[in-house]
This record gives structure tokens, sequence and C-alpha cells, in this order.
């Protein structure tokens, strides 16, 4: 049998707003990116990015957004990601844009990739430091990072939670 | 616009060979609007089948170049000009258009051509040759 392939976007969300950060949630995404879709590629587009469409991961703080859709769609769905202009949450609009990072076809490939994506982040962030208080708390956070073997291995390889 | 050619015994046709020669494809379709109420003229027509594409198919699909090339208002049909690659879009929309102006309606395709042939520059004229649609593909 035809074993079942998924792609992995890698993706972060751009906005002027700072209020913008608390509508990163997953539903709200999964919403304006649906919407996105439906628009550019309409009802055929919609119900093929359907299938094994999700929000696998978020982090509000940093605007990173993982999305997961079929290998087949996944052309669909990155070409509709342009298109997404504003997150709405609470009867709210905010202003963003999606800027796509990363596409893999496992999990752990866009981690690793998130993990180099993050540290030059954060070099570029020391380095465009305005005042010493700013540079002295980013060099703390940089130096007290640490890696921690997790201790139950949960397989994240080909994540298969069996909702399609 | 050029016409492709086929070797014909008939004086009357010309024989022209184009190198792309299906670059498009053609569609004859009726438009069927039983209520009777005011029908589309072709402005409209042409509105109808791009809604139909954008509902299906997206922005993406309403951008698709699809010319009315003719339109009788009065039997409400028309030949539809389409890209080759957009052929599988256009007539998946055609099919499953089901409203004109909140009116139920429906768009049978008639013919399904290739090539179109040209007895001469003023008059055109289409010759059916039907293309096997289990060929399709929509990619």
């Amino acid at each position: 049998h035809a074993a079942l392939s998924r792609r992995y976007v890698l993706c972060e969300v751009i906005s002027e707003d700072p209020r913008c950060r608390q509508c990163i949630e997953d539903r709200v995404l999964g919403l304006a990116v649906r919407d996105a879709i439906t628009r550019v590629h309409g009802d055929y587009g919609l119900a093929c990015c359907s299938i094994s469409f999700t929000v696998k991961y978020l982090n509000a703080y940093t605007g990173t957004v993982l999305l997961r859709c079929r290998k087949d769609s996944y052309r669909l769905l990155c070409s509709a990601l342009p298109f997404v202009r504003h997150l709405e949450s609470r009867g709210q609009r905010y202003p963003c844009s999606l800027n796509t990072l990363h596409v893999g076809g496992t999990i752990r490939t866009c981690q690793k990739f998130l993990i180099q994506y993050n540290r030059t982040q954060l070099l570029r962030m020391l380095q465009n430091c305005t005042n010493e208080e700013e540079r002295q708390c980013i060099q703390k956070s940089l130096l007290s990072c640490s890696l921690t073997e997790e201790q139950s291995e949960s397989g994240d390889e080909e994540d298969d939670d069996g909702t399609e | 616009r050029g016409p492709a050619g086929l070797g014909m015994a008939v004086a009357a046709f010309e024989r022209r060979v184009l190198r792309n020669a299906a670059e498009h494809h053609y569609l004859r379709v009726r438009l069927e609007l039983p209520d009777g109420g005011a029908r589309p003229n072709a402005a409209q027509f042409k509105q109808l089948v791009v809604t139909a594409l954008r509902e299906l198919h997206g922005e993406v699909g309403a951008a698709l170049p699809v010319d009315v090339l003719t339109y009788e208002e009065k039997t409400l049909s028309a030949i539809l000009r389409v890209i080759s690659s957009g052929l599988v879009k256009l007539w998946s929309a055609l099919t499953l258009l089901g409203f004109y102006q909140n009116r139920r309606c429906a768009f049978r395709v008639l013919q399904f051509c290739l090539f179109f042939l040209s007895p001469n520059q003023t008059s055109p004229f289409l010759l059916a040759l039907s293309g096997n649609s289990r060929e399709l593909v929509l990619d």
C-alpha cells in the first residue's frame, strides 16, 4: 500500500502590531490559512488541502508556526500563504503576513532547521542591539541556554496521530 | 488567430499545419435556465463562466484565459476556447455551477474539440474531433 506522505511547512508570523502575538493560536491560524486557500484556489483547493491539514506547532513568542498537509497538496498550501493578510480573534483583526521558512517531510527536519534558524536570529539580535542593557540581557539568555536530553523519546518522526 | 489544418478532400478547405496546434481546446456549451426569465447577454455569460471558475478554483481559476468565441443569446449556447492546460479546471467548474443570479441553472457540454478548422479566413467553422476525456488529468 502507498505510504501516507505529508509535508510540514514552517513559517513565521510577521506583524508590526504587537497585539497580533496574542492571536497566534491554532484555531485562529487554521482559519486564516483555510480562508486564504479558499480565496486563491477555491472550493477544490480547500478540499484538497483540508485532508490531513492541521497546525502542528505554535510559538507565540517567536511567531513560529508549523503546518502539516498532504504531500500532494503542499503546493496549493504554500502558494496561498502569502495571501494571509490578517489574523482575526474575538472580533478584532490584526494585519500580519506569513513568511515561509522551510518545507520538510518530517517534523524532525523542520525542528533541525528551526534550531539553526533561531540561533542565527539570536546572533543577529545581539548585533542589532541599541544599548548595553539589551546586549547584556541577550547575552545572559544565550549563555543560559542548554540542551536537555528528553527522558522519554516520543517518536516525532512522521507524526501519525490519526487525525485526518 | 490561426486555424489548425487537416488534409481534407473538399476543395473549400485549406490545409495549414501549426507547430503548437493543440494550444487551445474548444468546448461547445449550452446554459440551461429552466425558469424562463431574462437571458444573460454575452458579457454576463462570460462573467458567469469566470464566476464558476472562481468558486471552484479560486482567483487562480478565475485568471484562466477563457474566451467566448461565439454566443447565441436565443439558445444560450456558446463556443468557449481555453488554453489546453486549463481544460479540466474549466469543465469541472462549468459542471458544478448551479446558480445564475440565484436562479437554478446548469451548463451542458455538448462538444469538446481539439482543433478549430476554418474553411477560409472570414467564417469560422467548427470541426468536431472528439478527444478522449478519460485521459484528462487535473494537476
